[in-house]
């Protein structure tokens, strides 16, 4: 009925996933960049609205794709970005970032060992930066509603593709990704399942917060767009199996993707095949670039201790969520609130004693 | 003397209605239409040479606005009319949301182009009848399933030709109430409402194109929810429930009057006694909660390829019907 058309920038082109059947009832919905969605559809809706004038600077806190794709979509804009990360960011990342004209203010290392550490040592420069200039924008992926909202674009797609989905899978960060996805989604199919895939020691779904390996997923604080009722299921999984398992998408179906897909790609094959006469539908939402020298390097992963475990073949089922044991253990949400479900960890314990 | 004829159907409210962006990025409002061809207004226009005046009936006003509309088109017409009467014989019922007054409007601007031997195309009519109403339903669009934005006149998205088979059974939920469309306040949607008509539109493509029932049925019981805000229908839920308990596959509702509808897929086996029986128990439990029922609409899908051939429920129906009492 319509004619195809080009793009009319290139950020248009990388919010777009691919959606590639992995198996009869499991499809994957594969992103070049997935933050762009959120990115171009906050910093545009700003525009439109008048928050973002031409001469106001965009600033953000982040040291990952969130910046990137607000640094291409500021490049698109005539925007300056201001871009306050952790010192460890990412050398390539960082090159990339200043190629594309954001200024990246890396707060120092010693930040690390003072209480808060990277965390408050960056909001506190971000509140310099947003007082050094006349104007600024702060896109707060973490807070701002516009984030989940941005990924009834996913939802669309996906009806419109695959009609029915029954359930969808993926890593979650600041929980726009999947609160927006299945969110949307239920205005249609309102028994579509979401399973969230977390990473030991994050306190998204309760673990306490400590060291993380497995990066892309999991947060030291809980972001207000993350809607805990959204889910039904959550994983948590070790970066070891994430690991293997974004090795085995790439050798088994030529996916070249992140770990964070790599986790989500884990727990979404294991309850598809546990459930086949349901779609799933698992988010990948990364490539793999910025990790062959790390998850598709075999050297590293050796010197990592990476090698020597073997993929589990299904997720140990526990009864209290708080506990990060295990390299993938699986916790019936059940659509709860952060609360109700940590009211009824107490229960589950006193019952115990 | 020389009059025109123009004929327009009703329809039986929509199946989706709300804001949408249009190719440009710009929001507007829009609806799908379900028609109800069996109902319907028939307009003779009786030209008058001297006199600039339109006359009609004086309660419907948008038809002499339409009337008068459509004359300014002929002008150029070598032999224009300066004026007429409208007579307008129609058995759509009013203010229940069934599409009288554009059928009113359509059917007139179809008699004045007759009188003058001209066809206008389907997008003309409906310009016209958006200027002569301000908010027209789309049944002047009776080739193709559109996106149809309601204030402008103009089709935001063609879906395809017809849409899937089923039978649709119509109630009136508040038989004693009537909706005045002129009062009506505009729907003030936010921006997650905005977010869930993007996706049913997108539900709604494939729905037309797999001529999928049951997904159609999904779509429009979710916009008949979101738009429960604005202008509520008493007993939805129990209408819904009843409808999937026979089997049916959703609920339609007219976004500015009191018909809904209860959809059930035409292809599923004994697809007529589900409905029959569903309609019923409506009608068993009327006097407790005030529905009527108004008949039975049925839309088929063209009758193509063995599989669907061999379905039973199909054969009974004919392009469309209505089976009242």
């Amino acid at each position: 009925m319509s004619l195809q058309t080009a793009f009319s920038e290139a950020t248009e082109t990388y919010q777009i996933p691919r959606l590639i059947r992995l198996a009869p009832n499991l499809y994957a919905a594969c992103f070049t960049l997935m933050k762009m969605i959120p990115a171009r559809f906050i910093l545009r809706r700003a525009e439109e609205q008048g928050v973002l004038g031409p001469d106001t600077v965009i600033v953000e806190t982040t040291s990952g794709t969130f910046g990137l794709a607000l640094a291409m979509q500021g490049v698109h804009m005539n925007r300056r970005v201001v871009l306050v990360s952790d010192p460890v960011i990412d050398e390539r990342l960082y090159r990339r970032l200043v190629d594309l004209g954001a200024v990246v203010d890396r707060v120092p290392a010693a930040a690390g060992a003072v209480p808060g550490g990277y965390q408050a040592a960056r909001l506190a420069r971000l509140a310099e930066v947003k007082a050094e200039h006349e104007s600024t924008f702060c896109p707060e992926q973490y807070s701002n509603p516009d984030n989940p909202r941005s990924y009834a674009m996913v939802a669309e797609l996906l009806l419109e593709c695959l009609g029915q989905v029954d359930c969808v899978v993926g890593p979650v960060g600041s929980g726009g990704s999947m609160c927006g996805t299945v969110g949307n989604l239920r205005t249609v199919l309102p028994e579509c399942r979401a399973i969230g895939v977390d990473t030991h020691h994050s306190v998204l779904f309760g673990h306490a917060d400590g060291h993380r390996e497995l990066r892309g997923l999991g947060m030291s604080l809980m972001p207000a767009n993350l809607d805990h009722r959204i889910f039904d299921q959550v994983h948590w999984c070790s970066a070891s199996a994430a690991y293997a398992a974004t090795r085995q998408l790439h050798q088994q179906h030529a996916l070249f993707m992140g770990p964070s897909g790599g986790a989500a790609y884990l727990a979404a094959r294991w309850w598809a095949a546990a459930n086949p006469s349901a779609l799933t539908v698992v988010m990948l939402p990364d490539e793999g670039y910025r990790y062959q020298d790390t998850v598709y390097d075999d050297g590293w992963l050796r010197n990592a201790g990476h090698l020597d475990s073997s993929l589990p073949a299904e997720p140990v089922q526990v009864q209290d969520p708080s506990r990060p044991e295990g390299s993938w253990t699986a916790f019936d949400w059940g659509r709860r609130s952060y609360a109700e479900v940590m009211a009824g960890r107490l229960d589950v314990a006193q019952a115990a004693r | 003397m020389e009059v025109g004829v123009g004929y327009a159907p009703a329809h039986h409210g929509e199946l989706l209605q709300g804001m949408f962006y249009d190719s440009g990025g710009q929001l507007r409002r829009a609806l799908v239409t379900l028609p109800q061809p069996s109902r319907g207004t028939r307009a003779v226009f009786h030209p008058s040479y001297s006199h600039g005046g339109i006359l009609g009936p004086p309660e419907l006003t948008k038809v002499r606005r339409a009337a008068m509309l459509a004359l300014r088109r002929f002008t150029t017409h070598p032999a224009p009319a300066k004026g007429g009467l409208v007579e307008i014989v129609s058995d759509v019922p009013r203010g229940i949301g069934m599409g009288s007054s554009t059928s009113d409007v359509t059917a007139t601007i179809r008699a004045v182009a007759d009188f003058h031997g001209i066809e206008l195309t389907r997008g003309e009519v409906a310009q016209l009848a958006v200027m002569a109403e301000c908010a027209s339903d789309s049944i002047m669009i009776d080739d193709r399933v559109v996106l149809f934005g309601h204030r402008d006149g103009v089709v935001l998205e063609t879906f395809g030709y017809r849409l899937p088979p089923m039978f649709v059974i119509s109630c009136d939920t508040e038989p004693a109430a009537r909706v005045d469309t002129l009062r009506l306040q505009p729907a003030d949607y936010d921006d997650a409402e905005v977010a869930s008509f993007g996706v049913l539109r997108a539900a709604l493509r494939r729905a037309v194109a797999l001529s999928d029932t049951a997904l159609l049925g999904r779509v429009a019981t979710a916009s008949a929810r979101i738009n429960e805000r604005y202008l509520p229908k008493p007993h939805l839920d129990l209408l819904l429930e009843a409808c999937l308990r026979h089997g049916g596959c959703g609920i339609q509702v007219a976004h500015s009057g009191t018909v809904a509808g209860l959809i059930f897929d035409a292809q599923l086996p004994e697809a007529e006694k589900r409905v029959r029986r569903c309609a019923a128990e409506l009608r068993a439990s009327a006097s407790s909660t005030g529905i009527a029922i108004l008949g039975l609409i049925g839309v088929s899908a063209a009758l193509t390829g063995p599989a669907v051939l061999e379905g039973a429920a199909l054969t009974t129906l004919d392009n469309m019907e209505v089976l009242t009492g």
